[in-house]
């Protein structure tokens, strides 16, 4: 139903569709007209906002800049301007939003900067539905354990000792979540000082995030699994 | 220039704000008050009554009135049908399909009833800006505020009332973010703020980031079937079950509405007292009339379950913004409802603070709704508002399972994009279902629209790439394109809304609205003169109640003074009755001639009584 998408070039400048100038792709303005300028194809949240493409964001800074952009295009202002304005004033409001959204949160960052990097994304279908590696060991453990778990509820086991168990298997893959945030805050500090590394040596920070996006992922859907079984426990 | 307002579209009640000298206003009328009952009523002749007008209707024509409209807007018959016990009007309308309120041998869909409330505020509104003395009173442009939980459907069907008033909606605006503005005008410049907004038929609770005079809202949640109706209703059912135990009457529409009202001013009663009783005069089909004494630990038991709805809806949204309660700052109430005392106590243990009322919780969403009007027509940038979608926007996919595009809670305007392609050779169409709501199933969620892609170029099966974009703007409205990326071919979309009107259903009803208008007109003149007799009528049955009454008459009356003014206020009486205006301003003028006399007298002895018992020199 969904196929990939096709990618597409993004081109390098943007045309004014008011007076015709030129314009760098990450202005948000005409510097001839000083009309809102459209959209295009932008793709990189980063310089969209005007901030360093790094993995520690000064999440100060970035709200700020997201209320200074706001305040530079929401549709709210642009209710008397022409047509082609209140278009690009709605696109780059919902652009905006969506590159806030993205930034804000850290894996949704990482997946953004792998994007633009190049690299295929740790959330797409292929990711997440195979076992990555190194947690079969876990996996496989928790998975027995869950299953008797739940043949002892069916037969109608004490419910207070199953939440117990329940608890037990929680408990090493939490551990593993907490292991994974701290890889990632290294793996990501470790990024941003490569800025003037050999690009190898950056593509393989990337690599190896991407990795641990996966695992990420496989874990977070192991705890959601978790709450709905003891949520089942509850009712 | 032609005026722009804030309007306020109540459930119970309606209101129209403007801003005046950079300060926000709500418009009264004549007698000083700004609320608009929702309620519209149509006249034995046809002739459309809105506002007190048609609330005083309810209890005299309850089959030819209709009230708390909003809780059918963007709604499909099979939403309300569980409701329907108590409403003096019909509901019908094909499955799957809009609702049709019947009402004195008519129907109307909800936004036409809705349009008459708004082109009642916008009347107000002009004839305060021609009092005012304005060149061009005009009201053209509105900034109009709905539930924040209101999806797509909903506001919608709003805008198009709008529309069939003659607005132009500038803005659809949700109600407790609209209230956060008008609260923001003051000192406070920062911090967070949850905004508990409970109204007559809905709740909303958000939860807002100010800082710079950016209105941040970071989550909202709340429920558009819950409110003070609800309470209204769970009493009213009561009562009407120990009426029937007691009396055998049947439960006629006068009846309940009658009910209705003392069960209504009993719950106002119980806001400040302790003890009250709900009392319903005897009438037809009701001979012994109802007396019962009510307090509030009764009431407070018979609703806690109703009101306790709303404290799941704020702990979700409080987990959706990613905090507790103890990082909220500050918190507002908003809407009638709130003056209810156990209402503030839940909200004050739920937050752990004393909930703020400093506003008048029926007035704030229209001043802030006027705000807003201004800083769109007035291009100051100090303050803006950056709201959120309250439910997540998706397409049906194999399975029967809702795919989501936008999640709830994100910023608006709000972007997705999905890719389709097709499933045989040469497929040159692919029908899309789209849905909002949190659930996993298609069956679980609101169908907001079906749509086909059509004109797609023959290919072999899954080589298109059709790109479908999903646009929700500040207004929290969808709407949708699609282009083919192979071809760039921009695709034609046809959206069938589900529970909502096509523009060509909206532009049919506009023209039949011109066709009223003459109607209209005559409705507006008879209100008047209605309103104009009922003054004359008051104040002559004042006189006659004044305890000195028996020795005015004895002293001053000439012979037959009585008599002409007891037949000028029967007949008066008599045409308050009809709906002929004609003999309702003549009924009025001879009521106020055969009491001139008897008014001037009564004048001076009130200035006389005044003047009584002071110095001369206090004079």
């Amino acid at each position: 139903m969904t196929p990939d998408p096709i990618p597409v070039r993004a081109p390098s400048m943007l045309e004014c569709r008011n007076c015709g100038a030129g314009a760098p792709l990450d202005e948000h303005f005409c510097g001839q007209c000083e009309r809102i300028l459209a959209l295009g194809r932008h793709g990189d949240y980063f310089s969209f906002l005007g901030v360093p493409r790094r993995l520690g964001l000064d999440s100060q800074e970035l709200e700020r800049r997201f209320r200074d952009l706001s305040r530079k295009f929401h549709p709210d202002y642009f209710y008397n301007a022409s047509p082609a304005e209140r278009l690009a004033s709605l696109e780059r409001s919902s652009y905006l939003n969506d590159a806030y959204r993205t930034l804000r949160n850290r894996a949704t960052r990482i997946e953004h900067l792998l994007a633009i990097e190049g690299l295929q994304s740790a959330t797409s279908d292929q990711g997440g539905a195979k076992v990555p590696p190194a947690l079969l060991q876990e996996v496989f453990a928790f998975n027995e354990e869950l299953d008797e778990i739940r043949e002892l509820r069916e037969a109608g086991g004490d419910e207070a000792q199953l939440r117990t168990r329940l608890e037990a298997a929680r408990e090493p893959i939490e551990r593993k979540r907490e292991e994974h945030e701290r890889r990632i805050e290294h793996l990501s500090a470790q990024w941003d000082r490569q800025v003037d590394a050999p690009p190898a040596d950056r593509k393989a920070s990337l690599e190896a995030l991407r990795e641990l996006l996966l695992e990420r992922k496989y874990i977070d859907n192991l705890l959601a699994t978790i709450e709905r079984e003891s949520a089942r426990g509850h009712s | 220039m032609s005026k722009i307002v804030g309007i306020d579209l109540g459930t119970t009640n309606s209101l129209v704000a403007y801003v005046k000298n950079g300060a926000p206003v709500v418009i009264r009328d004549g007698s000083g008050d700004a609320l608009v009952p929702s309620i519209v009523s149509v006249g034995e002749d046809g002739t459309i009554f809105v506002g007190r007008e048609a609330q005083r209707r309810l209890l005299t024509a309850p089959a030819r009135t209709v009230y708390s409209v909003k809780r059918f807007m963007g709604r499909g018959v099979d939403d309300v049908r569980e409701d329907a016990s108590l409403w003096p009007f019909t509901v019908s309308g094909d499955d799957g399909g809009v609702v049709r309120i019947g009402i004195g041998g008519r129907e109307f869909t909800p936004p036409e009833i809705s349009a008459f409330v708004l082109r009642e505020l916008k009347r107000r509104a002009e004839d305060h800006f021609r009092d005012e003395g304005e060149f061009d009173f005009e009201v053209d442009r509105a900034v109009i505020t709905v539930p924040a939980y209101f999806n797509d459907a909903q506001r919608t069907a709003t805008r198009d009332a709008g529309k069939l008033a003659g607005l132009e909606v500038l803005r659809i605006v949700n109600e407790p973010t609209a209230a956060s503005l008008a609260y923001g005008l003051g000192e406070r410049n920062r911090g967070t703020i949850a905004v508990y907004d409970l109204g007559g038929g809905t709740f909303d609770i958000s939860i807002l980031k100010v800082e710079d005079g950016v209105f941040q809202v970071l989550a909202t949640n709340g429920d558009t079937r819950l409110g003070g109706d609800d309470v209204d209703a769970l009493v009213t059912s009561r009562v009407l079950a120990e009426v029937a135990a007691s009396q055998a009457g049947a439960a006629e529409a006068e009846i309940i509405q009658a009910v209705r009202k003392a069960v209504i001013q009993a719950k106002w009663d119980l806001s400040d007292a302790d003890e009250t009783q709900i009392r319903v005069d005897a009438m037809p089909g009701l001979p012994e009339g109802y007396r019962r004494r009510l307090t509030r630990a009764d009431l407070e038991d018979l609703i806690r379950p109703l009101l306790e709805r709303t404290v799941e809806p704020c702990r979700q949204a409080l987990s959706d913004a990613g905090l507790e309660p103890k990082d909220i700052d500050e918190v507002v109430l908003v809407g009638g409802s709130t003056r209810i005392p156990l209402v503030r106590q839940m909200v004050e243990a739920l937050f752990a603070r004393t909930p703020h009322s400093d506003l008048n919780p029926d007035e704030v969403v229209a001043l802030g709704a006027a705000v807003q009007a201004d800083i769109m027509v007035s291009g100051r940038r100090e303050m803006l508002l950056l709201d959120v979608t309250p439910l997540s926007l998706g397409i049906e996919t194999m399975g029967g399972v809702m795919s989501k595009i936008i999640l709830r809670n994100s910023t608006i305007p709000a972007s997705g994009r999905e890719m389709f392609t097709t499933f045989a050779d040469s497929q040159t169409a692919v029908d899309v279902h789209v849905l909002q709501g949190e659930r996993e199933l298609v069956v679980d969620c609101r169908s907001l629209a079906r749509f086909k892609l059509s004109g797609i170029p023959p290919m072999p099966a899954g080589m298109p790439r059709i790109e479908v974009r999903f646009q929700i703007d500040a207004n929290g409205i969808l709407s949708v394109s699609a282009r083919e990326l192979r071809t760039s071919v921009e695709q034609t979309i046809e959206v069938k809304p589900s529970y909502g009107l096509t523009d060509q259903e909206v532009e049919r009803m506009l023209i039949e609205s011109f066709e009223h208008a003459e109607t209209d007109i005559e409705a507006r003149l008879l209100i008047e003169a209605r309103n104009e007799a009922e003054t004359v009528i008051h104040a002559t049955e004042k006189s006659l109640r004044r305890p000195d009454f028996a020795e005015l008459e004895a002293e001053v009356f000439v012979p037959g003074e009585r008599a002409r003014i007891d037949v000028a206020l029967a007949e008066a009486r008599q045409a308050m009755r009809s709906a002929d205006r004609a003999r309702i301003q003549a009924a009025a003028e001879t009521l106020n001639q055969a009491t001139r006399h008897l008014a001037e007298v009564v004048m001076n002895r009130s200035v006389r009584e005044a003047l009584a018992g002071r110095n001369v020199k206090d004079v």
